[in-house]
């Protein structure tokens, strides 16, 4: 099996968890033999040559984060470009978040559905997961802990051909937290947490308290100002 | 305040809302943001842990992202486009990133990010061309869910008489 996989995620290689997430679920994907060429949305000048690739195959695997519940306006912009083709070519996704829950992407997967639709294509499904902000600050063993999940899914892509499987629904985790973990996780978000990401805010060379406000609140200024030119307000 | 951010080229809406909203005494302002320079969100996350509040691309977004901190309502003109919002539409929403911090908490059985701001305007979405309007009203729900708001709804814009009445 041969697969185009499209990054959809607007960060820089470098930076991008999705191309982190996408190396992982290759490895799985290639463990048959299958192949894959991959094209990322951040680099305008592989727009070209992704939507050739998508013209010229029929397995196409966008892998994308969720910005505001939904697809990324440069993705979509991307997207914009592309002419529907048939229900001889099917699309799958990979739709990745920061949040932890599976209520969290729902909305996402729905558009995918949608999405799949107004370009004519067939829905391969959509493997959903969440929880993976820190995969570009962790160290390699807790990137190596996040991402390498996903190789597993990248052989059940290999064996089913799509994401419909009870393997890839059950990848997801938990659809909400109950009552007792959401207690001790918003425990943790007022301690733990909070204190993970001052520090990673530090480690990134800020030196403003990681809740200020640059932006005075009414009344309205006369001017417009930056951010520069106001302090912070705690 | 009403806030309206025109993200198409038809001006003759803004026109008709201005003549609308003013009937009305409504206070508002319209940005046509179609001839301005805004880029997309590039996720980097400077907005939440590098420069707190603040966008680090230097573009012409500052100036709505201000205008929204003191809005009540923002309405997002948009064309559409695949049954979604365009992606200058999608742009605005994307970009307001720096409205919520780093920091978590639950609302619902959901975590949110902790607001930056008091308040945060309620969302509403006027949308020309063949929009999903279902999958509109759903997401402009998330949306506003997320920003501790209220969704305004979606609404097609020969709809426009109905959604001046809810702009106040």
């Amino acid at each position: 099996m041969h697969a185009v996989i499209i990054n959809g995620s607007p960060r820089v290689k470098q930076f991008s968890n999705t191309d982190k997430i996408i190396s992982k679920f290759a490895e799985g994907f290639c463990r048959d033999g299958n192949t894959y060429e991959l094209y990322s949305i951040s680099d305008r000048r592989e727009w070209d040559d992704a939507r050739k690739a998508y013209y010229n195959n029929f397995n196409i695997i966008i892998a994308l984060p969720l910005y505001v519940e939904c697809v990324p306006g440069l993705l979509m912009e991307f997207l914009e470009t592309l002419t529907p083709k048939n229900e001889y070519t099917q699309i799958s996704y990979i739709l990745q978040g920061g949040f932890a829950e599976g209520s969290q992407l729902r909305c996402g997967q729905d558009y995918m559905k949608i999405l799949t639709k107004e370009l004519g294509c067939s829905y391969g499904g959509t493997l959903v997961k969440g929880d993976n902000f820190y995969i570009r600050f962790a160290d390699e063993r807790e990137r190596e802990r996040r991402t390498g999940i996903y190789k597993e899914m990248g052989a059940v892509f290999s064996r089913d051909g799509d994401f419909f499987s009870d393997d890839c629904i059950k990848f997801t985790g938990p659809e909400v937290f109950s009552l007792p973990i959401r207690l001790m996780l918003g425990l943790m978000f007022k301690t733990l947490a909070k204190g993970l990401a001052e520090k990673t805010a530090a480690g990134l060379g800020c030196t403003k308290p990681i809740d200020c406000k640059p932006y005075i609140k009414n009344p309205l200024p006369e001017e417009m100002p930056t951010a520069e030119g106001i302090g912070c307000r705690i | 305040m009403v806030l309206i951010i025109n993200t198409t080229s038809t001006k003759e809406l803004s026109q008709e809302l201005k003549r609308m909203l003013t009937e009305r005494n409504t206070e508002f302002e319209i940005v046509e943001a179609d001839s301005m320079n805004i880029s997309p969100c590039l996720g980097c996350n400077f907005c939440w842990l590098k420069t707190p509040g603040t966008c680090t691309i230097k573009d012409d977004y500052e100036g709505i992202l201000v205008k929204m901190i003191n809005a009540d309502q923002v309405w997002i003109v948009s064309d559409t486009a695949l049954g979604f919002i365009d992606h200058k539409g999608k742009n605005i929403i994307d970009r307001i990133m720096p409205l919520v911090t780093m920091n978590l908490e639950f609302r619902g059985d959901e975590m949110r990010h902790v607001m930056r701001y008091d308040k945060c305007a309620d969302l509403g979405i006027i949308y020309l061309g063949e929009g999903n309007r279902d999958y509109l009203d759903q997401w402009t729900k998330r949306c506003a869910l997320n920003l501790g708001s209220r969704a305004l709804g979606a609404y097609p814009f020969w709809e426009l008489k109905e959604v001046a009445a809810c702009m106040q």
